[in-house]
């Protein structure tokens, strides 16, 4: 069936031209209350609309016109996890119809520790998932607290080894230089990781985000920020102390034991293309970014009336696919190909790229080894001062 | 009005004529008593009333000031007999005190304008014994009398006591509700004297104003003071010396009216195919080209510029529209120049010179209006003088020029007579002002049980950089000031230079008092801190005289700048916040590889003062 809103074309979608996504991301704009950091699309406490926005997506999905098979899905939010075994179990339906996972797949699921159960971690993995990612944020009672997290260290002990015994992959979020943390706080939540058997590792240090309660508070002084040097020594120490526990820094927050690294999350850095349905979504689909609307009602709205809930969409001409293709590959540790690329790579972006990467080569903050330019740890921190100039 | 002929014009008599202008402080009424009695003398039909006729350019009708001088006859029947009134406005600021004193010496009278609520404010006094001082015949006058609040009596004491005006002499009106109209002409016509001049004489008029018409050229405005002249009269521009012929002369009614001929007394206008505003200074007398033997009118002044400052486009490409823009300007408004300089902080630009602060405001916000240049502006400084050794006097407009502390005899700057008039409860505050800022006390004095008037000799330095928002503040509103330049004195004053990363940036030299060099320099340096955003390096920021540092900041290098979240809906947001950071990047002026603000070039302006 062909629907009048042809949302295929307005993702970017070329027969001729695009070869297909072969990763896609699924956003589930539910929680169960709003962490005061967190200024994600979703919506606290409405069950009630969980099934308006299965259909939502159901439609959004159905504007694939086939079933496009990935090679990686990731269910994010939000709480994927929130959705009760019924409605899960449509939903993952759905998606193995619309998406269905090529053999050897990644699927990733996203968790609140309080909804890891045998029970659930067990319908998850017979319908395909095989890697969680757990929401924990950290072992100590009371910067979960002073994040507002709805679980205890204990209970994100007990999710963390549930998930163990199922999944072929655990990951863990962990969030650093939350308000009145000390380096000790951190370094203890790092020991604890390690000793829990994960094998992958984000950590994030708090950023403060508009939209976020958290903002206000600060700017109203209730909430003091840690300083920016105690933040760097915590981002350093969780640096150096998983490197020597035998987990790979393969991403600016990201951190994998040998080949685990998330096979999903590195298609958005190496400029690959993804689908992306649900609410504030963003794709990138033959060459195109678009974004979907991020008021989940509004986005329900949209496709219940037959209007597209794309709300931006960008075409990018070739000079801005390669710069972006070298900022965002350059969160990677291992650098980008950069000797190879270049025969690719328009001659006018190549020259101010080369201009640019000798001038940090020379700061010392990147350096190349073998045909990969790669940041270097002085580059690496201070990274986003430096991508300005990448860009045009 | 009735049986007005337009023939009798140029045939009513001297003694029939007078010429007057209205003093009075912004806002106390003038506008709308000048269009009154427009409106009263039926010059203007009320229909045809813009509101504030007088006022004809926006500019001047958004900020409520009259900015540049205009004329207009009046003829009014008076007891059977036509009398012609040419009134003569005058700028009420003073940036504008020497073209105040030409049209001043245009007039026999002046109506002195008080606000019957505002009572005396300081411009009143300024202008009221500038007029005295022409000695012109006041009609005192107390507007607004038909206010809730008015406080005629009191006014009257004040104008008693400060300016010795004989109460009984006071014209009471309100422009607004139309009373004291018929008496304040009355009064013009018979207070005011005839104006004097023989016209077999030698032609002499005086160029009081003029303005820039694109169809025909210059619009000089003259009085008369002697002979007359005639359609096709070669004439002289004596000062600027130049010749043409006389195209068109008339009056103003308000609007352009040809005559055959102007007379001694008589105030009108001289088209001759003036292609630049430059020929007609202020103040030049007109002559006969072919008249040898005369003498040019007295009080002549080149136009002095008090002020300069910079004036960049922040974008180099914009170079030569910027040249466009005050070029059109400078054709406009010829006290008002510029010429081309460079900085090495700023690339190519203008050095632009101006008669005083609010002079440069206004010239500002017209090249905002009129083109779409973005500037970057330096700090404004006032013009000083430098004897070297050897006796070579310098004038100095920009801070760079000051030559080596060895070569220097004497440092002069220019000092102002300032006069307040404020509530009696501010005069501690506002003492403790001029104090702060090397103010010496010339004067202190009683204008009512509650108002005084305080006089100050301060540098003029001090006095553009904040003291009218100073006063406005401390005073809570109710202060008015006023000054004018009374010479030039010998200072201690320094260069103050500031680096920035042990390079000197030129935009940003000062020239200030050394006394206050420490406090200026500690807080330009703490100022350009907070403008200057961390970079990848430590930025050194110091303030020097001479090799000798006495001030420095740092701003450190940044320590960590890294976003810990770059997933699929991240990618869009951040490419386009950092294109966005390289815009404004490239609109930031690099000094060595530092990227200073524009807004940071305003910095230098930071006295310090609030923290002494």
């Amino acid at each position: 069936m062909h629907s009048d809103l042809n949302l295929l074309k307005t993702w970017g979608w070329n027969h001729h031209h695009t070869s297909p996504p072969i990763a896609a991301y699924v956003h589930i704009p539910f929680c169960r209350h709003r962490c005061g950091y967190c200024n994600f699309s979703l919506l606290a406490n409405r069950d009630d609309l969980f099934e308006r926005f299965l259909n939502g997506l159901a439609t959004e999905l159905s504007e694939l016109q086939e079933p496009r098979p990935v090679q990686t899905l990731f269910l994010g939010g939000g709480t994927p996890s929130i959705l009760p075994p019924p409605l899960m179990q449509q939903l993952l339906a759905l998606l193995r119809h619309w998406l269905p996972l090529s053999k050897g797949g990644e699927w990733s699921i996203e968790a609140n520790p309080l909804d890891i159960r045998a029970d659930s971690l067990h319908l998850w993995k017979d319908l395909g998932i095989n890697r969680i990612s757990i929401g924990g944020q950290s072992f100590d009672p009371a910067k979960l607290k002073r994040l507002e997290r709805d679980h205890s260290p204990d209970e994100l002990d007990r999710a963390i080894e549930a998930a163990r015994s199922v999944m072929d992959s655990v990951s863990l979020d962990l969030i650093f230089a939350a308000p009145d943390e000390t380096p000790e706080i951190w370094h203890n939540d790092l020991v604890h990781a390690i000793h829990s058997g994960l094998n992958h590792l984000s950590t994030y240090g708090l950023t403060y985000e508009k939209g976020a309660r958290f903002w206000g508070e600060r700017a109203r002084q209730i909430i003091k920020p840690v300083d920016e040097d105690t933040e760097l020594e915590m981002y350093l120490d969780a640096i150096d102390t998983l490197s020597s526990h035998g987990f790979e820094h393969y991403e600016i927050s990201n951190f994998a034991k040998p080949d685990q690294a998330c096979r999903h999350n590195q298609a958005y850095w190496r400029g690959d293309s993804w689908w992306a349905f649900g609410p504030s979504a963003a794709r990138y689909v033959g060459g195109v970014r678009s974004v979907n609307h991020r008021g989940t009602l509004e986005y329900l709205r949209r496709l219940e009336t037959g209007c597209s809930p794309v709300i931006e969409r960008e075409e990018l001409t070739l000079d801005q696919q390669w710069r972006e293709r070298f900022v965002f590959g350059m969160r990677q540790l291992r650098g980008v190909p950069w000797q190879s690329w270049q025969s690719h790579v328009p001659a006018n972006v190549r020259e101010s790229i080369n201009q640019k990467i000798a001038e940090h080569i020379e700061h010392g903050w990147m350096h190349e080894i073998e045909d990969h330019v790669r940041l270097t740890r002085k580059g690496l921190v201070v990274s986003d001062s430096l991508w300005s100039e990448y860009l045009d | 009005m009735n049986g007005k002929d337009p023939k009798s014009i140029g045939e009513i008599p001297l003694s029939r004529i007078r010429n007057f202008c209205i003093i009075a402080h912004i806002d106390h009424g003038k506008s709308t008593l000048a269009d009154r009695l427009l409106e009263r003398t039926g010059t203007v039909e009320i229909r045809r009333m813009k509101e504030q006729l007088l006022d004809a350019m926006d500019l001047e009708r958004e900020r409520g000031i009259t900015i540049k001088a205009k004329a207009v006859s009046l003829h009014h029947w008076h007891n059977g007999e036509l009398y012609e009134l040419n009134l003569i406005d005058t700028p009420g600021h003073v940036d504008f005190q020497y073209e105040v004193s030409r049209s001043l010496t245009c007039c026999e009278g002046a109506l002195l304008l008080v606000d019957a609520f505002q009572g005396v404010e300081a411009q009143t006094v300024a202008n009221a014994y500038s007029a005295m001082d022409h000695n012109l015949k006041i009609i005192p006058v107390i507007n607004k009398i038909d206010l809730n609040h008015a406080r005629v009596d009191e006014v009257t004491t004040e104008m008693e006591q400060v300016l010795g005006i004989d109460p009984d002499d006071i014209v009471k009106c309100s422009g607004k509700a139309g009373i004291g109209i018929d008496e304040l002409i009355t009064a013009i016509i018979e207070r005011i004297p005839a104006p004097s001049g023989e016209t077999s004489g030698s032609l002499q008029a005086m160029v009081f104003d003029s303005h820039y018409d694109d169809y025909r050229g210059a619009i000089t405005y003259v009085r008369l003071m002697s002979g007359e002249v005639k359609r096709g009269d070669k004439v002289r521009f004596y000062r600027a010396g130049v010749n043409y012929e006389v195209l068109e002369l008339g009056q103003f009614v308000p609007e352009r009216k040809p005559v055959d001929k102007l007379r001694a007394g008589e105030v009108g206008y001289l088209i001759c195919n003036i292609k630049s505003l430059k020929d007609v200074r202020i103040g030049d007398t007109v002559v006969h080209a072919n008249d040898t033997t005369v003498e040019p009118l007295e009080g002549y002044q080149p136009p002095k510029r008090m002020v300069y400052c910079g004036l960049y486009p922040s974008d180099g490409q914009d170079f030569s529209e910027l040249r466009d823009a005050l070029e059109k300007l400078s054709i406009n408004d010829p006290s008002f120049e510029f010429a081309p300089e460079t900085s090495e902080a700023l690339g190519f630009g203008f050095r632009c010179g101006f008669l005083g602060l609010l002079h440069m405001e206004i010239i500002q916000q017209r090249l905002e209006n009129e083109c779409d240049i973005d500037l970057v502006q330096t700090a404004p400084n006032v013009t000083y003088e430098i004897v070297k050794r050897g006796g070579e006097v310098l004038e100095i407009h920009r801070p760079q020029e000051v030559p080596d502390s060895g070569e220097i005899e004497e440092f002069r700057q220019p000092i102002v007579r300032v006069n307040f008039v404020l509530p009696t409860e501010f005069i501690g505050v506002v003492m403790k002002l001029c104090q702060d800022r090397r103010g010496i006390l010339r004067g202190n004095e009683y204008l009512s049980g509650t108002r005084a008037l305080v006089s100050y000799d301060l540098p003029l330095a001090e006095v553009i950089y904040d003291l009218h928002d100073k006063l406005k503040s401390v005073t809570r509103g109710y202060g008015t000031m006023d000054y004018e330049i009374i010479g030039y004195e010998n200072a201690d004053l320094v260069r103050m230079d500031i680096l920035v990363n042990g390079k000197r940036v030129d935009a940003l030299s000062v020239i200030c008092d050394r006394r206050d060099s420490d406090r200026r320099g500690r807080a330009v340096v703490k100022k350009l801190k907070e403008e200057i955003d961390r970079h990848m390096f430590e930025v050194a920021v110091q303030a020097a005289i001479g090799a000798r540092v006495i001030a420095r900041e740092t701003v450190p290098a940044m320590r960590k700048n890294v976003t810990a979240k770059c997933y699929g809906g991240d990618i869009t947001r951040k490419r386009k916040l950092w294109a966005k950071q390289r815009e404004g990047k490239k609109r930031m002026k690099s000094i060595g590889s530092v990227d200073i603000p524009q807004k940071a070039f305003m910095a230098v302006l930071d006295t310090g003062a609030d923290n002494k």
